[in-house]
C-alpha cells in the first residue's frame, strides 16, 4: 500500500506546484511588475540622475554590459555638487522659497476663508445648504489653467474688471493678473473645497458634550465657539491644511500660464529644464525635491488623521444644537455666496469670451458668434478624439490593476502593493513626467514620445483615484461569497471573474469615470509629454493660450468643463456618497 | 466514496492555535454533528475540510483520498454558509445552475465553453442546456421552491434563501455536505421546519453530512452522531441518546442539556455492589454507575428527578427532603428550584392537567433513582 503510494505522492507534488502557480500568482506578479517598471524604476531613475547628472540607464544596464559599464562609470562619478546650487542660493534655491511661500499662503488663506464656511454647514441651518454644497464641487471641477485664464480675461491689462477700476477713477489695475497675488487668489479660490469637506465633517466631529457643558457653565455661544468648538475642530484643520499645501506645492496650469518672468516657481523651473534645456540633472533635483516635499506633506497629513476617521459623516450626531440665529445664517449665507462669486465670475468670463467677438477694454464684447465653437469641431475634432482615447486608454488599465489591487490588498492583505498603489499621491504631475522621460528615452523601453506611455503615466496618476472606488466595494463583498464559488467548482480566477467582478461593478463604474474625468483635465504630464499627433483637448487650450487665440481656447475650455460636469453627475449618482 | 476522516488535525494560526490535534471518523451516509461553544474551531474544523485553510499539520481523508492538496475547488464538498453566501446579481435559477455551469466551462468544446462562460456572465447572452435546467428543476422542486426559480435572491425571506444555498450545494452531488450554523439565522419556529427538511433530504439522498452548530438541541435531534468540541479539541464523540445518558465530563454534561453536577465521594458499595457516594454529611446516593475513582462528579438529569406526591412512596434509598425555591410553568413541564441543604436542585416534571403546583416554600420528597444517578 504505501509502495504504491510513494510515486503517485511525488508526482502529485509537481503537480501541485503547478496547480498553486496558478493563473492568480502570475496576475499578483504581472502587477508587481508593472508598478515596478512604471512607478518605482522611473523614480529611482531619477533620484540617480540627481547625482550623476547624467542618464543613467537602468534597465539597458541589464541587458548590454557596455551600457551597464558606462553607466557604472558614471555612477562613481556622482556627487552632491548638483544639489549645492539648491542650497547655494541659485535659481532653484529662490524657486523652491518662492513656491513653498506660495503654497504656504494659500493653506493659510483657505483655512481662514473656509472657518465660517465649514461651520455654516456643519453647525448652522443657513439656508439653500444643499445648493450651495454642490456650487461649492464646482471649482474643483475647472482645470487650473482654464481658471487662470479666466482670471486674465478678469484682471488682465485690459480685463472688465480693471475697466470698471479704471471706469471708477482709479489708476492702474486692481490686480495684476500676471503676478504672485493672482496665483494666490486663483488657488485659493478653486481649491478651498478640498479642504472645506474635511472641516465640515472635523466641525461635526468635535465633542458636543464639552461645549454643552461649557453653555450650561453660563458661557456665551460666542465664547464657547472660540474656545471650545475651534480647538476641538483643530487637527481636522490642520490637516486640512496640509492638503491644500500639497495641491497648491504642486499645482502646474496655474503658474504656468500666470507667473510673471521674474517669478521663479518649482514646477515651472522643472519645466522648463526638460521642456527647454534637456537639463538631466537640474530636472531631477527639482522633481526630488517635488517628491520630497509632498512626501513629507502628505505623511504629515497622514500621521494627524490617523485613527481619525473623518470620512464618515453618516448623518448628524445624535443631540446636535444648529445654530439658528437669523443673524448668523443670512450673514453666513452672504458670506458663501460672496465667495462662490469669483469663481463663478471667473467660469462666466470664459463662457462669454467664448461666445465673445471680440472682447476688449470694454466691460462686455462687441458681439456674439458661435464661430468659435465651430471651429472648435471643425478643426480640433480629433483632439476631443484624442482626449477620449488617451482617457479610455488610462481608465481601462487602472480599472485592471485597480481592481486586482483592491483584491489583492483585501483578500490576501498585499500591504506591500496597498503601499506602492499610493505612492502616487505624492509624485506631482510634472515630476511624474520628468521621471518618465528620462527613464524611457533609450532602448530596451524605448517609449517617450509614444501614446502609450502618455497613457500609463495618466493611468498611474490617477490610480489611486481608481483604488480608492474599488477597495471599497471589494471590502463589501464578503468573502464567503467568493469561498461559495470556489467551494461550488470555480476556481479563484474564474469566481473572481463571475462573481467578484460583477460586484464589484459600481465601484469599477464610479472610479472609471473619475479617472476618465480627470485624465481629460489633466495638465502637467498631457503638456510634458503628450506627442504631437495625439494631442488631447487640454494641450489644445493650452497651446491656444500661449499663441494668443484666447477665443477657441475658451470654446474649447468651455467643452472640457461641459463634459467634465456631465461625467462627474454621473459618477455621483452611481455612488450615491453625495455629502448631504 | 463519502467517507471523511480527519487524523490529528492542527491549525495554528499567528496568535492562536484553532485546532489541537482534532481526530473524526465519519462513515458514508452519515449525520454528524459538531457541536461546541462559540471559538471552540468548529468552523475551522470544516473550513479544513472544505480546503479553504491549510492545516498546520494532519491528514484529511475523503473517501479513502488524502485531500490535503487538493485544491478547495476540486474536493466535491457542497458547503452551505452560515450566512447563505448566494450571489447577489444572479436569480435562484442561476444561483443553483452555478456548479453546473462551471462544471460545463471545464469540459466540452471551446464553443460550448464559450456559450457557457457568457451564460455565467450573463442571462441575456446564451440560454442553459437542457439538461441544466432539468437538474436545476428537480433541486429546486426538492427543496420546495420551483416556483420561485425566476426571483432575485434578495427578495427571498430567510427560509427562503437557506433553501436555495441548500439546493445550490446539493445540486452538484457532493460527496459530502457541509453545514455551518445553517439555521442560526432563522426564526425559531422556521428553524424546526428547516430541521425536518434537511434532515428529510439527508435520508433520502444518504449524503454524508457535517453539521455544524452550537445548539445542543439541534445537534441531538438531527444527528446520528455527535462530536462535542471545547478549545480545538474533541472531547466525546457519540450517539445523541449515549452523549446525555453517559457524559465523558462535566463539559459534555453541561453542555448537552442542563443537569445537577455535585462533587462527591465514593464511600463503600453496596449489597449489590452499587457504589454509595457522599456528598454531604447527610445526602448519601446510590448510584449504578460503576467506577474505581473516589472523588467523582455526581451528575443527575433534572428530568430524572422525581418528585413524590403525598402519600406515594417508593422503595428506594435515594429519596431526600428539599424546600422549594421557585417554580415555574413552562407549558409541557414545570421547572422546581428546590434548595437541598444550601444545594441548588433542579427538577423538570412533566406537567399534569388538575394538579396543583408546589408554591415557594413548601418542603417535599424527592427522588433521585439509582439509574440516573451518574458518577463521572
Ligand atoms: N483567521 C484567523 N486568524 C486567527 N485566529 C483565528 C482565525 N480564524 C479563527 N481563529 C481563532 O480560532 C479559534 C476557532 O475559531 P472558529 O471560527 O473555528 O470557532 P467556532 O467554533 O466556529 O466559533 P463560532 O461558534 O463562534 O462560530 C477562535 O479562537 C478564533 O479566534
Ligand atoms: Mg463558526
Amino acid at each position: 500500500m504505501s509502495n504504491e503510494n510513494k510515486p503517485k505522492g511525488q508526482n502529485s507534488k509537481l503537480g501541485d506546484w503547478f496547480r498553486t502557480f496558478d493563473s492568480l500568482k502570475i496576475m499578483k506578479w504581472s502587477v508587481y511588475l508593472f508598478f515596478f517598471l512604471f512607478l518605482v524604476l522611473p523614480l529611482f531613475s531619477v533620484f540617480l540622475v540627481s547625482f550623476t547628472g547624467q542618464p543613467v540607464n537602468i534597465l539597458g544596464s541589464l541587458v548590454n554590459p557596455d551600457i551597464m559599464a558606462t553607466n557604472i562609470e558614471r555612477l562613481s562619478n556622482a556627487s552632491l555638487e548638483h544639489y549645492q546650487s539648491l542650497l547655494g542660493g541659485g535659481t532653484y534655491f529662490y524657486a523652491l522659497r518662492n513656491s513653498l511661500g506660495l503654497a504656504i499662503s494659500v493653506s493659510i488663506l483657505v483655512i481662514l476663508l473656509c472657518l465660517p464656511l465649514a461651520y455654516a454647514f456643519a453647525r448652522t441651518t443657513m439656508p439653500f445648504k444643499k445648493t450651495l454644497a454642490a456650487l461649492c464641487t464646482i471649482p474643483l471641477i475647472v482645470p487650473t489653467f482654464i481658471s487662470a485664464a479666466g482670471f486674465i480675461i478678469m484682471f488682465g491689462r485690459t480685463g472688465w474688471v480693471n475697466t470698471i477700476y479704471q471706469s471708477l477713477g482709479f489708476d492702474g489695475l486692481l490686480i495684476n493678473a500676471y503676478s504672485m497675488t493672482s496665483i494666490v487668489l486663483i488657488q485659493v479660490f478653486f481649491f478651498f473645497p478640498f479642504a472645506l469637506w474635511p472641516m465640515v465633517a472635523a466641525f461635526k466631529i468635535a465633542d458636543m458634550s464639552l461645549e454643552e457643558a461649557s453653555n450650561n457653565m453660563g458661557s456665551k455661544n460666542w465664547t464657547t465657539m472660540f474656545f471650545v468648538t475651534f480647538p476641538l475642530a483643530i487637527p481636522g484643520i490642520i490637516s486640512a491644511a496640509l492638503l491644500i499645501f500639497t495641491v497648491s506645492f504642486s499645482d502646474f496650469g496655474t503658474p504656468i500660464i500666470l507667473a510673471p518672468d521674474g517669478l521663479n516657481l518649482i514646477v515651472v523651473e522643472a519645466y522648463r529644464e526638460i521642456s527647454g534645456f534637456f537639463n538631466w540633472a537640474g530636472a531631477s533635483i527639482l522633481t526630488i525635491v517635488m517628491v520630497a516635499v509632498a512626501a513629507i506633506f502628505f505623511w504629515l497629513q497622514r500621521y494627524i488623521t490617523k485613527n481619525k476617521d473623518y470620512g464618515t459623516l453618516s448623518g448628524k450626531p445624535k443631540g446636535m444644537r444648529l445654530n439658528d440665529s437669523k443673524w448668523v445664517t443670512r450673514s453666513l449665507l452672504v458670506y458663501t455666496c460672496l465667495i462662490l462669486l469669483i469663481p463663478m465670475f471667473v467660469l462666466l468670463s470664459v463662457l462669454v469670451q467664448s461666445f465673445a467677438t471680440t472682447w476688449g477694454a470694454d466691460f462686455l464684447p462687441r458681439g456674439f458668434t458661435i464661430a468659435h465653437y465651430a471651429t472648435v469641431f471643425t478643426r480640433s475634432g480629433d483632439n476631443i478624439m484624442n482626449s477620449l482615447l488617451l482617457a479610455g486608454g488610462a481608465l481601462l488599465i487602472s480599472m485592471i490593476v485597480a481592481t486586482l489591487v483592491s483584491y489583492f490588498v483585501v483578500r490576501e492583505k498585499t500591504s506591500k502593493l496597498d503601499f506602492m498603489s499610493s505612492i502616487p499621491l505624492i509624485v506631482p504631475g510634472i515630476a511624474l513626467g520628468i521621471a518618465y522621460i528620462q527613464t524611457f528615452n533609450t532602448a530596451p523601453l524605448q517609449l517617450t514620445g509614444t501614446a502609450f506611455l502618455l497613457i500609463v503615466a495618466y493611468a498611474i496618476r490617477r490610480m489611486p483615484y481608481m483604488i480608492r472606488s474599488t477597495m471599497g466595494t471589494m471590502m463589501a463583498i464578503k468573502s464567503d461569497i467568493e469561498e461559495a464559488a470556489v467551494n461550488l467548482g470555480a476556481s479563484k480566477l474564474v469566481a473572481i471573474i463571475t462573481v467578484v467582478g460583477p460586484l464589484m461593478l459600481p465601484g469599477i463604474a464610479a472610479g472609471s469615470i473619475l479617472v476618465f474625468v480627470t485624465v481629460i483635465k489633466e495638465t502637467s504630464i498631457t503638456v510634458l509629454m503628450a506627442p504631437a499627433d495625439w494631442a488631447p483637448m487640454s494641450l489644445m487650450v493650452f497651446q491656444n493660450l500661449l499663441r494668443g487665440e484666447v477665443y477657441t481656447a475658451s470654446a474649447m475650455a468651455m467643452l472640457i468643463i461641459v463634459l467634465v460636469i456631465i461625467l462627474q453627475t454621473l459618477a455621483n449618482k452611481i455612488t450615491k456618497n453625495s455629502l448631504y | 466514496m463519502g467517507s471523511v476522516k480527519v487524523q490529528n488535525l492542527v491549525k495554528k494560526y499567528d496568535k492562536a492555535t484553532a485546532l489541537k490535534g482534532v481526530d473524526l471518523d465519519i462513515k458514508e451516509g452519515e449525520f454528524y454533528a459538531l457541536l461546541g461553544p462559540s471559538g471552540c474551531g468548529k468552523t475551522t474544523t470544516m473550513r479544513c475540510i472544505a480546503g479553504f485553510e491549510k492545516p498546520t499539520s494532519g491528514e484529511i481523508l475523503i473517501g479513502d483520498k488524502v485531500v490535503n492538496n487538493v485544491p478547495a475547488n476540486r474536493r466535491n464538498c457542497g458547503m452551505v454558509f452560515q450566512s447563505y453566501a448566494l450571489f447577489p446579481h444572479y436569480n435562484v435559477f442561476e444561483n443553483v445552475a452555478y456548479s453546473l455551469n462551471i462544471r460545463d466551462l471545464y469540459s466540452g468544446s471551446m464553443g460550448q465553453r464559450a456559450k457557457t462562460f457568457a451564460r455565467l456572465m450573463s442571462r441575456r447572452l446564451s440560454k442553459p442546456t437542457k439538461e441544466i435546467q432539468r437538474k436545476v428543476h428537480d433541486a429546486l422542486e426538492y427543496v420546495e421552491l420551483g416556483h420561485l426559480a425566476e426571483r432575485g435572491v434578495n427578495e427571498l425571506s430567510g427560509g427562503q434563501q437557506q433553501r436555495v444555498a441548500l439546493a445550490r450545494a446539493l445540486v452538484m452531488e457532493p460527496s459530502v455536505l457541509l453545514m455551518d450554523e445553517p439555521l442560526s439565522n432563522l426564526d425559531k419556529k422556521l428553524r424546526n421546519t428547516m430541521r425536518t427538511t434537511i434532515r428529510r433530504i439527508q435520508q433520502d439522498l444518504k449524503i454524508t453530512t457535517i453539521f455544524v452548530t452550537h445548539d445542543q438541541e439541534e445537534a441531538m435531534s438531527m444527528a446520528d452522531h455527535v462530536a462535542v468540541m471545547r478549545d480545538g479539541e474533541i472531547v466525546q464523540m457519540a450517539t445523541p441518546t449515549e452523549l446525555y445518558s453517559s457524559p465523558k465530563d462535566p463539559f459534555v454534561a453541561d453542555f448537552v442539556g442542563s443537569s445537577n453536577i455535585y462533587e462527591g465521594q465514593v464511600m463503600e458499595t453496596n449489597a449489590q455492589g452499587n457504589p454509595i457516594v457522599k456528598i454531604t454529611d447527610n445526602i448519601h446516593l446510590v448510584s449504578d454507575t460503576r467506577t474505581d475513582k473516589k472523588d467523582v462528579k455526581v451528575l443527575v438529569r433534572p428530568e430524572g428527578i422525581e418528585i413524590l406526591r403525598k402519600g406515594s412512596t417508593v422503595k428506594s434509598e435515594n429519596v431526600v427532603e428539599a424546600k422549594v425555591k421557585i417554580s415555574t410553568y413552562l407549558g409541557p413541564t414545570i421547572r422546581y428550584d428546590l434548595e437541598l441543604e444550601g444545594m441548588d436542585v433542579m427538577v423538570e416534571e412533566e406537567f399534569q392537567p388538575n394538579t396543583t403546583l408546589y408554591a415557594e416554600g413548601d418542603t417535599v420528597s424527592v427522588h433521585l433513582p439509582m439509574e440516573r444517578v451518574v458518577l463521572i
